[in-house]
């Protein structure tokens, strides 16, 4: 009964936790720009995140490795050390607009400048990494990111077309705009499948001695977590087709997503939305401080966990306070947090196949994996998801520039 | 950093697709005013939400309002695009408006129902 009752609190944290300020922007102004046209996309992200997911697990589970191990040992020190700084890079982009983005949403609640409130976030952030234990971490911001079901809410409340809604499911290239709604594609893709996810989560079940035995529940939690989280990124949608579109709204700010929520519920809804959002982002700079202090560490070979204490693993603990004061500085110049969140996506769908082609190579390897290796049907998946990944890693900067960050 | 900079590259002269794409925005940014202040009049919105946003708005079109005062255009449409920086710079002090006194539910009322018609809102 309490295993039970520990897997069904871990999905609900999953799903409060999924949402980051990628799936924000992306779906929000999907939603705003082309209504519910791009609603394959979200399937096909939340699956491929799930796949890939489950397999890092399964290799944590079979191997004890990580992520970041896997790809020195499989790839060398030269492509892997390509590997670790594109995703370091992508990490401290990531990280610095989640920030950027816990900065807004404090300031929306408290009306306190921005700036104090980058350097509050980055204090808090810090704090709570040092002091709290993770798993208290991980539940605190994954419950908190549940009032994000606000969206769900919304969704519902504000009557969409439901059968321009489910022709959304069936992938098509819009004749209108059709470069930007690839932009949107690859933008929808790389927010789903941002790499820090796995990283983080590779990284998680290493550190929670996942064995064989934890298999099962490797599979639930990816499945379930990441497929109910999916959710979220359609009521993000509809909303951003229902309230945005339907008044000729761009959504350029992450402070105009709350109004979305506010149109059919109210100051209620309003409060949630901001509350979810700072939980979501929140939770999500945790996540990706500690990918990007893993990586590191994985890749050279030293000391690491969140269990550790800074002494056990100085420099570790060491590499999470620089990247925090990284993104301090960052977005301390001013750079807008939705601006960045896109170079973000856009980069991080550029280094999907450097995380990716490791975990397969390595999922396929008897050595390592024994009898938890790849099976058939996450060979096939896994296979398809490479090729999806490659077409979006080549397309993304081309995309980019020709739109103009989404732009035109 | 090739991809940032030709990504980057939007400040150059005022053309047709600019104009476009810059009044398309002021529009979306009247059309969200509009929002903001409906929920302000209707009391549905808490106080340093309505200030915070209204103040993003405002430097937002006032950004706009100061570059297609000041960019080169496009000889015909230099008539178009100095009117666009006028109803950009009035957006702007009408959002300073709503900033400045976001508990106004009177005002905010009146405010919505200009950001409406400015920015042709349905």
């Amino acid at each position: 009964m309490s295993k039970i009752l520990g897997v069904a609190l871990g999905i609900l944290a999953a799903i409060g936790g999924f949402v980051d300020i990628g799936d924000l922007v992306f779906n929000t102004a999907a939603g705003a720009t082309f209504g519910y046209q791009l609603m394959w996309v979200l399937p096909i992200g939340v699956l491929g995140i799930i796949v890939y997911s489950e397999m890092c697990g399964r290799v944590a589970a079979a191997s004890g490795k990580a992520v970041f191990d896997a790809v020195r040992e499989r790839t060398g020190f030269a492509a892997g050390l390509s590997a670790l700084i594109a995703s370091e890079l992508v990490n401290l982009l990531t990280l610095a607009a989640e920030i950027g983005g816990v900065a807004i949403a404090l300031q929306l609640l408290s009306g306190l400048p921005y700036r104090v409130l980058l350097v509050l976030a980055i204090t808090g952030v810090a704090l709570v990494i040092w002091v709290v234990q993770l798993e208290t971490i991980e539940r605190i911001f994954g419950y908190g990111g549940l009032c994000m079901l606000v969206f769900a809410v919304a969704a519902v409340k504000l009557g969409p077309d439901w059968t321009q809604f489910g022709k959304g499911f069936i992938p098509h290239v819009s004749q209108n705009s059709p470069w930007l709604y690839l932009y949107f594609v690859i933008g929808l893709l790389g927010a789903a499948m941002t790499p820090y996810e796995v990283y983080f989560y590779s990284s998680g079940g290493v550190e929670d001695r996942w064995t064989p035995k934890d298999l099962g529940l490797n599979r639930a939690n990816a499945i379930i977590g990441y497929s109910l989280g999916g959710l979220l990124s359609v009521a993000l949608m509809v909303v951003g087709a229902a309230v945005f579109l339907r008044h000729g709204i761009n959504p350029e700010h992450l402070g105009t997503i709350p109004l979305g929520a506010e149109q059919p519920l109210g100051k209620v809804g309003l409060l949630f939305a901001i509350v979810g959002i700072l939980f979501a982002v929140g939770g999500a700079s945790i996540d990706t401080v500690f990918s990007g202090a893993y990586n590191l560490a994985q890749f050279l070979g030293w000391e690491w966990g969140r269990y550790r204490s800074a002494a056990g693993a100085p420099r570790f603990f060491l590499t999470w306070i620089v990247l925090l004061v990284c993104a301090l500085g960052i977005v301390m110049t001013g750079v807008d947090p939705v601006m960045l969140t896109e170079y973000a996506v856009i980069f991080s769908a550029v280094a999907l196949p450097l995380t990716y082609i490791p975990i397969l190579l390595v999922a396929n390897d008897r050595e390592y994996m024994g009898a938890s290796t790849n099976g058939p049907l996450a060979n096939t998946l896994g296979i398809i998801y490479l090729v999806v990944i490659a077409v979006v890693a080549v397309a993304a900067v081309p995309l980019m520039i020709i739109t103009n960050v989404g732009q035109n | 950093m090739v991809a940032l900079a030709l990504a980057g590259c939007n400040g150059g002269t005022v053309d047709r697709h600019a104009l476009t794409n810059d009044a398309a925005t002021i529009d979306s940014i009247n059309c969200e005013a509009w929002l903001l202040s409906g929920a302000v009049a209707r009391n549905r919105v808490t106080t340093y939400y309505a200030r915070e946003q209204a103040e993003e708005l405002a430097v937002q079109a006032g950004n706009f309002a100061d570059a297609l005062a000041h960019r080169p255009t496009a000889a015909n449409l230099e008539p178009r695009v100095r009117a666009k920086a006028k109803d950009a710079s009035r957006l702007a002090s009408r959002l300073w408006r709503l900033h400045d006194r976001p508990t106004d539910r009177d005002g905010a009322r009146a405010l919505a129902a200009t950001f409406k018609q400015a920015g042709s809102c349905s």
